[in-house]
């Protein structure tokens, strides 16, 4: 396979499974838990998500190569990247609005709650730790959105399951859904170390 | 000094960068603000604030805010009943397009109102929730009532109504079919027997019952008299009890003795046709075993060596006796 096609897709796959950021990073753990109560607002989640951690990668490898690199200004690099994707974030939103109401309508509150997700800022800090290029940086991404939008379109699904399940009183709630996302958490691990 | 000079430029130009970075991002988010943030928008939005909020959907859209994006792409002003013809005309100031009258559309060719008819309200609240004006009145169980000068007549109510009691009526003939249908209501209820009154669902009966039983889940079922029978039916002791209680004045206690007769007498019919079926089957047994038998009988060449098994043996006993 040329490598044009392979290293990207080793890039997708280890984002998605060995180095699932939700899983085995320990990143974006707050719309994994909060925004997965339903199948169809986890959907939304994960689209939106997908969106701007895509856009986002690449914006703040721009700004990282063309702007703090070149004005030795790289310890202003986390308020950099956290102005680019609170701003990336609105402009977003303003767009799917005017253009897209009705997805607007569907993911509604989740596009400005993207901003404080930790993933968006681990995937740039991570860009720029790994020294991805700028192709490399946008399928990194794009990787770690889609990692993210499996693991929380799946554990939607289980907690819907759950709810129905005949759970012991003292694992109802938020026990259970710990306790899932842990035995999540332990099959991804199982991914470590492939190459 | 120069060092000091270098720490204090490094530190201008970061601030200035993130300044600057700041304001870049703050001028793109406002300009797409103006530039995605069409004027629509607003207009709809004014628009939608002087259409009259009832969501009734006389107008043909599915609410007040997609008329109004309607209207913003060309759509009649004057399809809105609920609002009338000051709505209309404050359209027409919004928009400067001409105050048409009020279009009324096909399926209401006058206005009308909701009327409920009030001997068949079971008092559920159902429609309560549905007015979009809060024109109806009453409470659990007790009798709902449409408040005339409210109602904008847009059939939300009719849906939810479990018993379909809610009318529309024209609101130019409200008054005159008040009178009528008032002395129609009248004379009815005179001519009627208490049975055509309904079961409120008041329960009252039920807590009376002696023997535990539901006389009105009785009353509700009391076509079928298998389901009678399943909750209960023989167990009524005819006390009268539940008339006495009951606000409808239903005649309970006759519909149950009525059905406890249809009972007894089904009861007697299926032992009738229990015995007759045994009688039946028995006869199939005794008709089985009588053709079996007939199968069974000795076929022709054994009946000759049967007889002249039978034939040699009598020889036999006749030369043994002569033999003597």
């Amino acid at each position: 396979m040329p490598d044009f096609i392979q290293a990207p897709l080793i890039i997708l796959f280890s984002t998605i499974f060995i180095n699932n950021f939700v899983m085995v990073q320990f990143l974006g753990l707050c719309p994994f838990m909060g925004a997965s109560q339903k199948f169809e607002s986890a959907i939304g989640m994960a689209a939106a998500t997908t969106f701007v951690l895509t856009i986002a990668s690449a914006a703040s490898y721009l700004v990282e190569t063309y702007l703090l690199v070149p004005l030795n200004l790289e310890y202003l690099r986390i308020i950099t990247f956290i102005v680019i994707i609170a701003s990336l974030v609105q402009f977003a939103e303003m767009v799917i609005k005017s253009t897209q109401p009705l997805l607007h309508q569907v993911l509604g509150i989740f596009i400005p709650l993207i901003t404080t997700n930790c993933a968006v800022l681990g995937v740039a800090l991570l860009n720029v730790r790994q020294a991805h290029s700028f192709y490399e940086s946008v399928i990194f991404g794009f990787g770690a959105a889609l990692g993210f939008s499996i693991i929380l379109i799946m554990f939607a699904s289980m907690r819907e399951r759950l709810e129905s399940a005949n759970i012991p009183l003292p694992f109802q709630g938020a026990a259970i859904h710990m306790i899932t996302a842990g035995l999540i958490s332990l099959g991804f691990m199982g991914f470590t170390g492939m190459d | 000094m120069d060092l000091v000079l270098n720490e204090f430029t490094e530190v201008i130009l970061g601030v200035f960068t993130i300044a600057l970075l700041g304001g870049a991002t703050a001028y793109l988010l406002s300009f797409s603000a103006r530039r995605f943030q069409s004027d629509t928008d607003s207009v709809v939005g004014d628009i939608n604030r002087l259409l009259p909020q009832t969501q009734c959907a006389q107008c043909g859209f599915p609410g007040c805010l997609p008329y109004a994006e309607a209207i913003v792409t060309g759509e009649a002003i004057n399809l809105c009943p609920p609002g009338g013809q000051d709505t209309v005309k404050a359209l027409a100031n919004l928009l400067g397009r001409e105050p048409l009258p009020l279009e009324n559309d096909t399926q209401h060719e006058a206005a009308t109102i909701a009327r409920i008819r009030e001997s068949e309200c079971i008092g559920c609240t159902l429609c309560l929730p549905a007015c979009p004006v809060d024109a109806i009145i009453g409470a659990p169980q007790r009798l709902h009532s449409v408040i005339e000068q409210h109602c904008t007549g847009c059939d939300l109510c009719l849906e939810p109504c479990p018993v379909d009691c809610i009318d529309m009526i024209q609101v130019t003939e409200a008054s005159a079919q008040d009178i009528v249908g008032t002395v129609m209501l009248a004379e009815e209820s005179l001519k009627q027997d208490v049975s055509t009154t309904e079961c409120i669902g008041c329960d009252l009966c039920e807590l009376r019952c002696p023997r535990d039983l539901a006389p009105q889940a009785l009353y509700w079922e009391r076509k079928s008299i298998d389901r009678l029978e399943a909750i209960g039916l023989n167990d009524c002791i005819e006390c009268q009890l539940c008339d006495k209680v009951c606000p409808s004045q239903l005649p309970l206690t006759q519909i149950f003795t009525d059905a406890k007769a249809l009972s007894r007498q089904r009861k007697t019919e299926f032992a009738e046709a229990e015995r007759l079926k045994r009688r039946h089957q028995k006869h199939q047994a005794r008709e089985l075993t009588r053709t079996q038998n007939l199968r069974s009988r000795p076929s022709k060449s054994d009946r000759s060596a049967i007889l002249q098994s039978l034939t040699k043996q009598h020889k036999d006993a006749a030369e043994m006796r002569s033999g003597k």
